[in-house]
């Protein structure tokens, strides 16, 4: 799920930024520093799209560094259980296959394939419907339900099942 | 006293209920009386083992009792005594055995073999001093009197079941005790011989015990009591005597309470024979004759069993053990091996007779001395239980099984807040929340509405239930330390996909808690880590991409083709960790940590940051790649360094490049000093001419012998022949033959190519001439010492020529214009270097200010000239 939020962060800047420009090199600093970043509470940082305010800078004593307080407003980027998402699929094998929601990679065990699509190895691997008429392969794009995350410091890994009704692909590459 | 209860608990737990022993008090007691008529016979076996227990605290009493009195003449007084009574009765009854000792013998020996395994603590003879056999003519006043005490002493002690540490402290031996003697016997006999008695005896009591062979114990007060006793009996050899610690001797007879109750449908493991360490199923269990039926998955040569039955010759050398495999019966046939088909005339069950062995479903039934089973901690594996379901039906013979399995659970097992679902009984299928564990009983918060707040239920009955979804960690079982998330409940049973593999994992519930740690299970044996890079015996090596129970899974340092092996610890030779550099595809220097990408090769496209990097073979870790725990293995020279040049052409607007470059400087100067020792130049430059026939981009590259006779050594490959490889030496004029593995080939490469522009065309002299201006803005970077001819030397300076961002450029490109004659074979070289620029200019020129980083990276690499040439 998308959320548009406020976040805060401290940021130290060098002093050959100091000048005109200080508050964009600070700006493009921090996006520098958050966009693309992940945190288990917050989720993937996806864009920042403004600063609140700035604070007072403190010069940090030895270094010359100056530490901003910088608030800004993002989108993040996190995934819930029981969420239902639409992702690409990335690999496929016999242990089920790899999808990609953005930055969130989601596992879909074989177990939670519905039982009547089975492994095909081969080239491209898939799984195939028993009458070959759902393929999921590489690239195809599927909704799936999430129904575990873990949250790493550096990323967030969900595992989804498209076991349940509504859920598989809903556009095959091959078709299209 | 409480003491003494606990004890015989434990002895007796699979036996006699507490209600039962309190019963036994009196019994014995009454059995005293008339023991005393003598009739002592009727004793069951408990009270032996009663005796065991009691033996330690009684000591002291006895002790007591026996200087009180004297130990002389004196008539004992039971009344009083309060502890020793059970001893005296086994004293006296032995006294009295005495006259029929055969007899009194052959009881014993006969009860003790009926004995399970589980009474580990060996039957004890009481042995009273001398004076003590005077009991007997007590009067039965007396008799009556101590009978009496003992009678209100067990009926007030019924109650006094809680003991405190002080109370059981007290009842510890001490200095003032007998002590303990250990004697050394023969193998077999030691309830031989501690039945032994000889004459009367100083000594207090032996001890013998089942689970120590070869040693009796013999309490005494001294050595020589000791001594004596053992005097002349023949199943003692030794005349060491040693005396157990004080502290030590509760150990002696203190029962682990190992007892199991070995019930259909246990799980054990043979202890010997073919099978040993086999998982096996009780079938049957035969206490008396201490027999056990299992069923197995036969290991059995067919045709070997054929030629046997035949009776034709046998090897005899046990040349393997047959993989175990489920009885075919069919094929047994088509051997010509007779089957038979017979009931069982008990179980009415249909067993197939071979050879004198029964099958039943593929299984060999085997009925085995519980003495050659282990059923202690047994924990199948899951491969082994799916085995043992296999031909059976399924789902009936799955909840057999682990119903079994409930029972090695440890204490503790469920924790408040565990979610648990019941698994038998009429709320089978309830799912709740663990409230309260008492021992045997879980309140559990059933999940339905309407039903009491809380509902006691047997531990046996619960099984933990997780939802998919959840993040658990294995605590027991091989799985042990993984942690994943579930994916898929089947009964009892989880599939866990591992965080760190991505792979499935089949566990019982049981083994698994909830848990939001991420681990990779054990990450250690010895000093060898995950992901570390290990050189093994065969002098291969690779990165650990695994640590199980007892081995590593090593990815091998194979470019070609993923090569996993299981590697035993004692098969790895040292940890590398020595950090080498190596050159890519494009002569960038890559170090470790740095990021490539894989150009070339069955992982073509992946890219990641090197871990590791060892004989120009790169271990990058691709976190997207999902075999071998995200390693790929890749020649150097195969891949990129992300964000390096990816040739000299587009290097001007790069800034990565430059930053990548940034820290080469150092590294390459060393290496035109290499080349600068060399031989002849002129020679080796014909042959390199000669030698470039070959295709092997090694030939004409200068390596280091790492091994044999001439390890240390630095040459040119001159030729590759299969294996070999011929290599000129630098400071020896010859030309040595060494394996291929012998070489490093990461020390900086010449070209051989270079040496065509360069020698013999008489470019020397302009060279010398150039050199001598230049001397003195080289002498810093370089090793003064050095013959400059050297195409080592001259590697870094082309390089520059073309390169206008070298950091040290403008000597150098004035050094290259003041050569023309000798770049004039490659006119490409000079795309940037006005010619007109004068040498001398120290000054930074145009090329000086545009070099923010240095391109000694690439300097030295005459893979790059090949390139552009």
């Amino acid at each position: 799920m998308f959320f548009h939020i406020v976040l805060e962060r401290n940021m130290q800047l060098h002093p050959r930024h100091f000048g005109r420009n200080l508050r964009e090199n600070l700006v493009s600093k921090l996006m520098k520093d958050v966009e693309g970043t992940c945190s288990g509470r917050h989720g993937f940082v996806v864009a920042i799209t403004g600063i609140e305010n700035v604070g007072k800078g403190l010069i940090r004593d030895g270094t010359g560094f100056v530490t901003f307080p910088v608030k800004y407003q993002c989108v993040v980027f996190r995934p819930f259980k029981g969420e239902i998402l639409e992702a690409a699929v990335t690999m496929v094998n016999k242990m089920g296959f790899f999808a990609e929601a953005g930055p969130v990679q989601i596992f879909v065990s074989n177990h939670l394939i519905p039982d009547d699509m089975e492994f095909q190895s081969g080239d491209m691997p898939n799984y195939t419907t028993s009458d070959g008429s759902v393929k999921i392969q590489k690239d195809s794009e599927v909704r799936l339900k999430i129904i575990g995350t873990r949250v790493d410091a550096t990323e967030i890994f969900c595992i989804g099942t498209i076991k349940d009704d509504f859920l598989g692909v809903i556009n095959d590459p091959t078709t299209a | 006293m409480a003491r003494r209860r606990d004890e015989e608990d434990d002895d007796q737990e699979y036996e006699h209920e507490d209600q039962l022993l309190d019963d036994e008090d009196y019994y014995e007691d009454e059995d005293v009386g008339r023991g005393r008529g003598g009739s002592s016979k009727k004793r069951g076996r408990s009270d032996f083992i009663d005796d065991v227990a009691e033996e330690d605290d009684e000591e002291d009493e006895d002790d007591d009792d026996d200087e009180f009195y004297g130990g002389g003449g004196k008539k004992h007084s039971k009344a009083p005594r309060v502890g020793s009574q059970f001893f005296d009765l086994e004293a006296q009854v032995d006294s009295d055995e005495e006259e029929e000792e055969d007899e009194g013998e052959d009881d014993f020996i006969v009860e003790t073999g009926g004995d399970l395994p589980d009474e580990d603590v060996g039957r004890r003879m009481h042995r009273r001093p001398l004076p003590l056999r005077e009991d007997e003519q007590e009067d039965a006043e007396a008799l009556e009197r101590s009978i009496q005490a003992r009678y209100a002493r067990s009926s007030h002690t019924e109650y006094d079941e809680e003991t405190t540490d002080v109370e059981q402290q007290a009842l510890l031996p001490s200095v003032r005790d007998p002590k303990l003697w250990m004697v050394k016997c023969a193998i077999g006999r030691e309830r031989e011989t501690a039945l032994d008695k000889g004459s009367e005896l100083q000594i207090r009591s032996v001890i013998a015990l089942d689970h120590l062979k070869n040693y009796i114990y013999i309490e005494a007060d001294k050595e020589a009591h000791v001594r004596e006793a053992i005097k002349g009996l023949r199943t003692i050899f030794g005349v060491k005597i040693i005396l157990v610690p004080i502290r030590e001797m509760t150990d002696v007879l203190s029962v682990e309470s190992k007892a199991i109750d070995l019930s259909r449908d246990t799980w054990v493991r043979m202890k010997i024979g073919t099978y040993k360490g086999d998982l096996a199923q009780v079938v049957d269990v035969d206490n008396v004759r201490q027999r056990v039926t299992v069923k197995l998955i036969p290991r059995i040569d067919l045709q070997a069993l054929a030629i046997k039955l035949e009776g034709r010759e046998v090897s005899k050398k046990k040349a393997f053990v047959p993989p175990p495999r489920f009885m075919n019966v069919d094929e047994a046939r088509e051997l010509h091996i007779r089957v038979e088909r017979r009931r069982d005339p008990i179980t009415g069950d249909y067993f197939e007779n071979i050879g004198g062995m029964l099958f039943k479903d593929g299984f060999l039934y085997k009925t085995v001395s519980m003495k050659s089973i282990s059923a202690q901690n047994i924990k199948p594996t899951f491969d082994e239980l799916e085995k043992f379901r296999t031909p059976s039906n399924n789902g009936e013979g799955e909840m057999v099984g682990l119903s079994t399995l409930f029972a090695k659970r440890t204490k503790n097992h469920f924790m408040k807040g565990d979610a648990v679902i019941v698994v038998k009984g009429d709320l089978k299928n309830l799912k709740g929340w663990v409230e309260k564990v008492e021992e045997e009983n879980v309140h559990i918060r059933p999940e339905m509405k309407g039903l009491p707040k809380t509902l006691a239920v047997n531990e046996k009955e619960l099984c933990k239930y997780f939802e998919p979804g959840n993040h658990v960690k294995v605590v027991s079982g091989t799985k042990e330390g993984a942690t994943g998330m579930v994916v898929k409940v089947e009964q009892h049973v989880l599939i866990i996909l591992s965080d760190t593999t991505k792979e499935h994992i089949r566990v019982f519930a049981d083994d698994v808690v909830e848990s939001s740690e991420v681990t990779t299970g054990v990450t250690k044996i010895g000093e060898y880590e995950l992901h570390d890079l290990v050189l093994l015996d065969n002098n291969s090596f690779g990165v650990v991409i695994r640590v199980e129970s007892e081995a590593f899974q090593v990815l091998k340092g194979v470019p070609e083709r993923p090569e996993v092996s299981l590697v035993k610890l004692r098969e790895i030779k040292c940890k590398l960790e020595k950090k080498f550099n190596v050159q890519d595809k494009y002569r960038n220097i890559v170090s470790v940590k740095d990021m490539v990408r894989i150009l070339e090769g069955p992982c073509k496209g992946k890219q990641g940051p090197v871990e590791h990097i060892y004989k120009g073979v790169l271990f990058v870790y691709d976190r997207h790649h999902l075999e071998h725990a995200g390693f790929i293995c890749a020649k150097a020279d195969s891949c990129c360094i992300v964000g390096g040049s990816r040739s000299n052409g587009n290097r001007n607007g790069d800034s990565l490049s430059r930053f990548g470059n940034f820290k080469a400087p150092q590294r390459v100067p060393p290496s035109p000093r290499r080349f600068s020792r060399g031989g002849p130049p002129f020679d080796s430059g014909g042959r390199h001419r000669g030698g470039r026939g070959g295709h092997d981009a090694l030939i004409g590259t200068t390596v280091k012998i790492r091994q044999g006779p001439f390890k240390g050594y630095r040459g040119r490959v001159v030729e590759i022949k299969g294996q070999s490889v011929r290599v000129e030496l630098e400071s020896q004029m010859k030309i040595v033959t060494v394996d291929r593995n012998y070489i490093s080939d990461n020390v900086v490469i010449s070209t051989p190519h270079r040496d065509t522009s360069r020698y013999g065309m008489g470019s020397e002299t302009p060279m010398h001439f150039s050199r001598t201006p230049l001397h003195p803005y080289m002498t810093p970077m370089r090793d003064p010492g050095a013959t400059p001819i050297h195409d080592g030397m001259r590697t870094p300076m082309r390089d520059s020529a073309w390169n206008p961002y070298a950091p040290m450029s403008p000597p150098r490109d004035n050094w290259e214009e003041a050569n023309p004659a000798s770049w004039g074979t490659s006119p490409q070289y000079q795309p940037g270097s006005p010619p007109s620029r004068a040498y001398e200019a120290p000054t930074p020129g145009p090329g000086w200010a545009s070099t923010p980083g240095g391109n000694y990276g690439e300097a030295g690499t005459p893979g790059k000239a090949v390139q552009h040439m």
